[in-house]
């Protein structure tokens, strides 16, 4: 078997399509409102400003309203906060993405707390995740929300499957074998102390792998036939790849994501699918 | 046979060692409380009550019920609420839930400071424990099965861990703690296929699904240990509980059960004791 590569430039386009769509509909019932997302970007990480970038331009493309802040990285935390405050009472802004890396002397957790929980369109607010674990969150983080948005694509039938997740981190791995049980999945998480994970993954019907080891998943942690979704981004050398062996691998899954060019662009569109719900809730058209 | 995990010995340990904690905070005039809010009189809710109450009494934890009236207005219990909890020789609250309809839950909920919500009932505790932040407290029943699994010396690193059920209060939370011990964790449920055989993958099987004895014999398998997290009324024995374990057929099989009742139900409030002390611990230093 060889695997169908499920190319995100695809499913971002899908995603294009049905958001400008939403967005058509949507002008006649606000009067011309259009979602606001701010971006702030500190210092120049070379791959946050592209990151950035990319944001920005998703964005325009769908005829929402990007408000990029670039700032130098000797910004302080205290104006850091001051800034995201000022967005937070904002009313033209739905949105708010703090892009990561900061820089050391500012402390992540404080910043990202910072964010308003309802304009927190990347889901990483603590108050968000806490609706993950006991209720619902209406802000799944980007990559996660990704990930089912390619499952959806491919029209892979979740309800009732098995899944593994690979990977146990905040913003991937429990986040998304949260969401995988809201629908129905029997979902196994697994990580660097389990034992014998080859054979755990072989029971799965889908497979997502997010630990940041490149090409970790070899051929026998398939089963044939199996849906693979590579999160990570390795760089070596001058090459990315990804958690996954994708020569191996897609010579036994039924569908694949490479890497780069799977979720990656996936991402952004999820980004901009939570943007636009924050625009849809404060408009009462949720 | 299985050898059995009772709560008695576990529940005897911890509450050693709290006594001594109390005992500890009370010589420097500081006293650990406790306050429960009731609204109207569920028998279960009285039940729990009573336990609580029998628990603190047994280590010297002061403990005060607040109790309100069913068809409370929600603004009045609002007012009252915040000054219950923001009262400072309050170190704990424990709210019983659910709260009759016409109340506003998730915002009364939300008034509770997470630093006292010793039992998980507000979102700002669920994001801590879901991000492995010791200062959240993680509901007290899978807090519970900890208890049970760290007591008999159970070794989770690198073992498979199966949960039955995905409640908010017993099986999410479950595998968040599981996760943290370094177990792979599956959780399956009512839409899992081939339930007994996922089940049968397990070196510990947690079972919270409320559904009187049906993990039986088909559910196991040798050397694994089964922890019963079910309270469930009898269907064969009215006025009885029995667990979602068949411990009749389960117990010749397994290595090691923790059983309903005498297992993780009678920790549950040692549990919530412990939380109240940890949180004093917390607002006092």
């Amino acid at each position: 078997m060889t695997a169908e590569i499920v190319k995100g430039t695809e499913v971002a386009a899908a995603m294009k399509e049905e958001i400008s769509l939403e967005m058509e509909r949507l002008k006649e019932e606000t009067g011309g409102g259009v979602p606001g997302l701010a971006i702030i970007l500190v210092g120049d990480n070379p791959v946050s400003k592209i990151n950035v970038n990319n944001i920005e331009k998703t964005a325009q493309e769908l005829e929402f309203n990007p408000e990029v802040c670039r700032l130098p990285p000797e910004t302080t935390e205290e104006e850091l906060i001051q800034l995201i405050e000022n967005f937070n009472h904002n009313k033209g802004i739905h949105g708010i993405v703090v892009q990561l890396p900061l820089p050391y002397h500012i402390d992540d957790k404080v910043i990202l707390e910072a964010v308003l929980p309802e304009k927190d369109v990347e889901g990483l607010h603590s108050i968000n995740k806490g609706r993950m674990l006991i209720s619902f969150t209406p802000f799944l983080p980007c990559t996660p929300y990704a990930c089912l948005k390619i499952l959806e694509y491919i029209n892979f039938d979740i309800e009732g499957k098995r899944g593994v997740v690979v990977g146990r981190s905040n913003n991937v791995g429990k986040p998304i074998a949260m969401q995988l049980l809201q629908k129905n999945v029997t979902v196994t998480i697994c990580h660097s102390h389990t034992v014998n994970p080859a054979e755990v993954c072989r029971k799965a019907d889908f497979l997502v792998v997010a630990v940041g080891r490149p090409e970790l998943v070899k051929k026998d942690w398939v089963k044939p036939g199996g849906v693979v979704i590579d999160v990570g981004v390795n760089k070596v050398g001058e090459k990315v790849i990804g958690d996954v062996d994708f020569e191996e691998v897609s010579r036994v899954a039924s569908y694949i994501t490479p890497v780069p060019g799977g979720l990656g662009p996936v991402t952004t569109y999820t980004l901009m699918l939570n943007t636009l719900h924050s625009f849809k809730v404060v408009n009462d058209l949720a | 046979m299985a050898e059995l995990l009772k709560g008695k010995p576990v529940v005897a340990d911890m509450k050693e060692e709290l006594s001594k904690k109390i005992e500890e905070f009370k010589s420097r005039g500081i006293n650990p409380k406790l306050g429960v809010i009731r609204v109207g009189a569920r028998p279960d809710d009285l039940y729990y009550e009573g336990s609580i109450k029998k628990t603190c009494g047994g280590i010297g934890l002061e403990f005060e019920v607040f109790e309100f009236p069913e068809d409370v207005k929600q603004e009045d219990f609002e007012k009252s609420l915040k000054d219950i909890v923001n009262s400072k020789d309050i170190h704990g609250i424990l709210m019983f839930a659910p709260l009759p309809k016409h109340l506003d839950e998730p915002k009364i909920r939300a008034l509770i400071p997470v630093e006292k919500d010793v039992d998980c009932l507000t979102i700002g505790s669920a994001g801590k424990v879901f991000a492995d932040d010791p200062t959240g407290f993680p509901p007290c029943t899978p807090t519970a099965c900890m208890e049970i699994i760290n007591h008999y010396g159970i070794d989770l690193q690198g073992k498979h861990a199966v949960v039955l059920g995905r409640s908010l209060v017993v099986g999410k939370p479950m595998a968040v703690l599981l996760l943290r011990e370094n177990a792979t964790v599956t959780i399956c449920h009512s839409r899992t296929k081939d339930l007994p055989e996922v089940c049968k993958e397990a070196d510990i099987l947690v079972a919270a699904v409320g559904q009187p004895r049906m993990v039986n014999a088909d559910y196991v398998k040798e050397g694994q240990v089964v922890i019963d997290v079910g309270i469930n009324e009898d269907p064969d024995n009215p006025g009885k509980f029995c667990g979602d374990v068949d411990t009749q057929s389960v117990e010749p099989l397994v290595d090691k059960l923790a059983p309903s009742p005498g297992g993780v139900g009678g920790v549950t409030t040692v549990v919530l004791a412990k939380h109240v002390v940890k949180a004093c611990e917390m607002q006092t230093t």
